[in-house]
């Protein structure tokens, strides 16, 4: 009930909330239903660099709403953010890769996080390729697979040509750029190769940060999107709502069901919709099938400590999270994400009511998923 | 400076003083005091150390020694080697002071000694401390935007069409890498080299080089004659210091090196060094062993920073006499 | 009496390299404050560039309030630190250092200076950050403090040591005890070597970034709380230039801009105080 409010009240879009500053939904004294208001507080998270538009959109906003809560995000990576929040340097940690049973364990056991996807995206081949228009470029999973593995050297190659006939190949050669920290776009993507080529599952695998046959690395979503504006013939996996914002050439890529789409929010969103148990254990919808899944999307996911020693602070901070899973979604759109589906959501609100301090909840009990 | 000396002035009247339990006293809090400041920055040296090699011990004892001759960086299987860094760092360091020794020296003769446009001696002397004062991440800054561009559109395709045959400069230049690294470093460390060099030069007994002319030796026969034999030592320093700072040099490297773990003949192939890989990968490493070995990285980085400038600092000390008082 | 041909073309040949050996040392300076300077300036003139924290992308303004904060109060501190030590043990160094410990003392000094910039920010985030539980400015100041030590007090010994004799002898011959005659005349005496040392050093340490990335990390809100993870000039020229996006870029060039701004006017700042205290 209060969460429609307040989405009221803000407007639609971050440029509205940006400028509109005066918020009636904010202010306690305006009477009617309870409006929650949380407690002054410096919030600090760290990780993934996939959903960071995203996040940096959504903190603009909610501190224009609640100005006495500052949530500082920086984009260093899914391992980073793992790490930190490990370490309990950072109040929340975000990952595209839930946290695994050894990375739990080293956090205080299986049962010590809460984790909630926050977001869902879809990675994109993009490419520096003069002549060659958005969309134009088609790969497959076995060229892909063939690029990366350094298998197919050239543009001009014979496998790429014959699932590009009428697009001139320039004979140049492919410089592949991945990343070079630890990241969640890079589990997304060794993910969905070493689901479509038994070659890339043995002799690379899939992980955060894997040992890359060819190509130059950069650190974060960002940089590699700027390494393959700058280089001829470059090529590499990067974060959709990057390649839009910074009009970057894209390649259509083949699903599982054979055809060709562009990677977009409604992609993925379709992707999703085939798999709707998703859970921090199962949790990987590449290669999904459907006619309009795009092929390379997942989920992005926070993770905090389920009991937070400092009440304030998580009380702020599952505030924070319940808003950004429900109304904060209404900035997804403008940075190219796609909303959660609701079941999420619903999974989400439940995880985050189970985050105490001293043995009390923080998230008072009547607050429900929108329906 | 004689030393020594002043010591022995300064506590004679001190001694005269002993009576004065006040001034003893009070001499005796401000000398603790002294000392303390002076214990404080060995207890920092120490904390420093351990602070490095304590958290470098899982990777240690896992990898040993095996971790110097690996090549192999493997966080999905968590095995680690520091081969290809080490390779990296020295090569691009190398390089870059293959580039900046023959200009810094040139440059510092001039600066020191040349009669010639002696007018323009002060502003030069100017603009080469103002390089030296450049934040490295503006250098970075300008060798990501401007310098990989003119790399790999006009200096690598030359080089490589006119000396292409060399394994050197075989491959695809992307402007990233080795080469465009060696160079950034090379524009950083001219301004150490010669200051330093020029230092040196300017050290050179006059007489020395008056006799050479006066004998009928031109201007270039007295320097590589008198000059550079003379200052041989003190020139050598001035290259160690450079390259300490070249090997340690972390920001601008990082950003138009490529960051790639792999060791390639080719200079336009990118790479990684010491200080890069620690730079991109320390806030992210999940385990004790990954995140070791990047600590073992920085204790190796440490340990070849420390004795390059050691033998720097010895070289330089024995040429000027003392390292008191000469910083 | 004149030479032979050969020798006259090898010292003009080797005059001509000597002069084009600075030329090429000198073109890399002035190309760079050339683009420094014509890519940057605009970036100062966009509203709010000072006034205004980093806006997501999409949303117009924004700035590098957070970092100008940022990178006066992690130098501020780190000088608060670094300054009275450094000059502490610069005075013990010239004082009372004629000996096995002050060669010691020097020795660890000169060490410190040679080492890579990342070693410190490593040592901030193992001492610090490890232990208090979280990214702070106060664990960037520790770092760049212990950065600044050694140039601070390496200045401090050498002003320290100018001073002459006579000026100790002749306030010892007063009857002052030596304490006194060092922190009230000999100190006094050799201020501005001390101050342009520690100059020298601040301008330094804002230049910094290897050092901040593991302990200020970074932060997009006005921060002051030293405690809290904080931006800095370094850092926004750092990770905007790795940015696709062209306004973030600008303003990289903007934050280099001002960034080689604060460090020259600290240099200068320097300079001229030394020629003060000098005349």
């Amino acid at each position: 009930m209060t969460r429609v409010l307040i989405a009221l009240s803000v407007g639609a879009s971050v440029l509205l909330a940006a400028c509109g500053g005066t918020s009636v939904a904010g202010n306690p004294s305006t009477g009617g239903p309870a409006v929650i208001t949380p407690p002054a507080a410096a919030l600090t998270g760290a990780g993934a660099t996939f959903p960071a538009p995203f996040y940096d959109a959504a903190r603009f906003a909610y501190n224009q709403k609640f100005s006495q809560v500052t949530v500082n995000y920086q984009a260093v990576g899914s391992g980073a953010g793992i790490q930190q929040l490990t370490k309990k340097l950072v109040d929340f940690g975000a990952s595209d890769v839930p946290m695994n049973a050894t990375e739990l364990t080293a956090a205080g056991g299986s049962d010590a996080v809460v984790q909630i996807a926050s977001t869902l995206g879809t990675e994109s081949m993009a490419f520096n390729l003069s002549g060659v228009s958005n969309g134009q470029l088609k790969l497959t999973p076995k060229t892909i697979a063939g690029i990366f593995l350094g298998t197919i050297k050239k543009w001009n190659d014979p496998a790429l040509a014959a699932d590009n006939s009428g697009v001139s190949l320039p004979n140049q050669a492919i410089t592949v750029v991945h990343r070079s920290d630890g990241s969640g776009t890079t589990y997304i993507f060794t993910d969905y190769l070493s689901t479509v080529s038994a070659d890339w599952k043995s002799k690379v695998g899939k992980g955060k940060s894997v040992s890359w046959p060819v190509g130059q690395g950069a650190s974060g979503n960002a940089a590699v999107a700027t390494r393959i504006t700058q280089t001829p013939g470059a090529i590499g996996y990067v974060e959709l709502a990057y390649v839009l914002q910074t009009n970057m050439t894209q390649a259509s890529l083949q699903n599982h069901d054979g055809q060709f789409v562009i990677p977009s929010p409604e992609g993925a969103t379709a992707a999703a919709s085939q798999f709707l148990a998703v859970n921090p254990t199962q949790f990987s919808i590449v290669d999904a099938p459907g006619q309009k899944s795009a092929p390379i999307s997942g989920y992005s996911w926070l993770m905090l400590y389920k009991d937070q020693a400092d009440k304030t602070k998580g009380t702020a901070l599952v505030d924070y999270l319940d808003w950004l899973v429900t109304d904060g979604q209404q900035y997804a759109a403008n940075v190219h994400y796609a909303k959660l589906p609701s079941n999420i959501v619903k999974d989400d609100i439940n995880s985050l009511k189970t985050v105490t301090s001293g043995g009390t909840a923080l998230l008072p009990s009547s607050v429900a998923a929108p329906s | 400076m004689s030393r020594g000396t002043a010591e022995r002035v300064v506590s004679a009247p001190l001694v005269a003083a002993s009576h004065q339990r006040r001034f003893v006293l009070g001499d005796r809090i401000f000398r603790a005091i002294a000392y303390g400041a002076a214990l404080l920055i060995m207890v920092i040296a120490v904390i420093f150390l351990i602070a490095l090699v304590i958290p470098a011990l899982p990777a240690m004892t896992k990898f040993g020694l095996g971790f110097f001759t690996s090549r192999t960086w493997d966080p999905v299987r968590n095995q680690f080697g520091a081969l290809a860094a080490i390779y990296g760092t020295l090569v691009t360091s190398a390089i870059a002071l293959l580039i900046a020794f023959p200009i810094g020296l040139g440059a510092a003769l001039f600066l020191a000694e040349d009669a010639r446009l002696s007018l323009l001696r002060g502003p030069l002397s100017f603009l080469i401390e103002l390089l030296a004062g450049i934040p490295s991440v503006v250098i970075g800054l300008w060798a990501f935007f401007i310098l990989t561009a003119l790399m790999r559109d006009k200096v690598d395709p030359f080089l490589q069409h006119t000396l292409g045959f060399l394994p050197l400069l075989k491959g695809t230049p992307s402007g990233y890498g080795f080469l465009t690294a060696s160079l950034v470093l090379a524009i950083m460390v001219l301004p150490i080299m010669i200051a330093l060099s020029r230092d040196v030069i300017r050290a050179v007994p006059r007489e020395l080089r008056e006799a050479s002319l006066a004998l009928g030796a031109t201007n270039a026969e007295t320097i590589w004659s008198v000059i550079l034999p003379y200052a041989r030592v003190g020139i050598t320093g001035a290259v160690l210091l450079s390259l300490g700072r070249a090997l340690g040099e972390t920001i601008a490297v990082t950003m138009v090196i490529g960051n790639t773990m792999q060791i390639s003949a080719s200079l336009f192939a990118s790479g990684y060094t010491l200080p890069s890989v620690i730079a991109n990968e320390f806030t992210e490493a999940t385990g004790n062993v990954y995140l070791g070995s990047l600590f073992y990285l920085g204790v190796v980085l440490v340990l070849i920073t420390i004795a390059v400038n050691v033998l720097a600092r010895l070289l330089i000390w024995r040429f000027t006499g003392s390292g008191r008082a000469a910083a | 009496m004149s030479l032979p041909l050969v020798r006259i073309l090898v010292d003009r040949v080797v005059g001509a390299l000597v002069v084009l050996c600075v030329m090429v040392a000198a073109i890399p300076v002035l190309v760079l404050f050339l683009f420094v300077v014509i890519k940057g300036f605009p970036g100062l003139l966009t509203p709010g560039f000072f006034t205004d924290p980093p806006h997501p992308q999409g949303v117009p303004g924004g700035g590098v309030l957070n970092a100008i904060i940022g990178t006066l109060e992690i130098v501020g501190i780190g000088s608060l630190l670094a300054v009275p030590v450094g000059a502490l043990i610069g005075i013990f160094l010239s004082e009372y250092g004629r000996n096995q410990v002050g060669d010691t003392v020097r020795f660890i000094s000169d060490v410190l200076t040679g080492l890579p910039s990342i070693a410190f920010g490593i040592f901030g985030y193992t001492v610090v950050v490890l232990t208090t539980h979280h990214f702070s400015a106060l664990s960037a100041s520790i770092a760049l403090a212990v950065l600044m030590l050694p140039v601070i007090l390496r200045a401090t010994e050498t002003a320290l040591l100018l001073i002459p004799n006579s000026l100790r002898e002749a306030g010892l011959a007063l009857g002052a005890p030596r304490w006194r005659v060092t922190l009230e005349i000999v100190v006094p005496a050799a201020l501005g070597g001390i101050v342009t040392g520690a100059l020298l050093a601040m301008a330094r340490a804002a230049g910094e970034t290897a050092p901040l990335l593991f302990t200020a990390f970074g932060n997009d809100i006005v921060q002051t709380n030293p405690l809290q993870p904080m931006g800095a000039l370094a850092l926004t020229v750092f990770r905007n230039a790795l940015v696709p996006y062209p306004n973030l870029q600008d303003q990289a060039w903007a934050a280099a801009l001002l960034l080689v701004i604060l460090v020259a006017a600290t240099n200068i700042l320097a300079r001229l105080y030394v020629g003060r205290i000098q005349r």
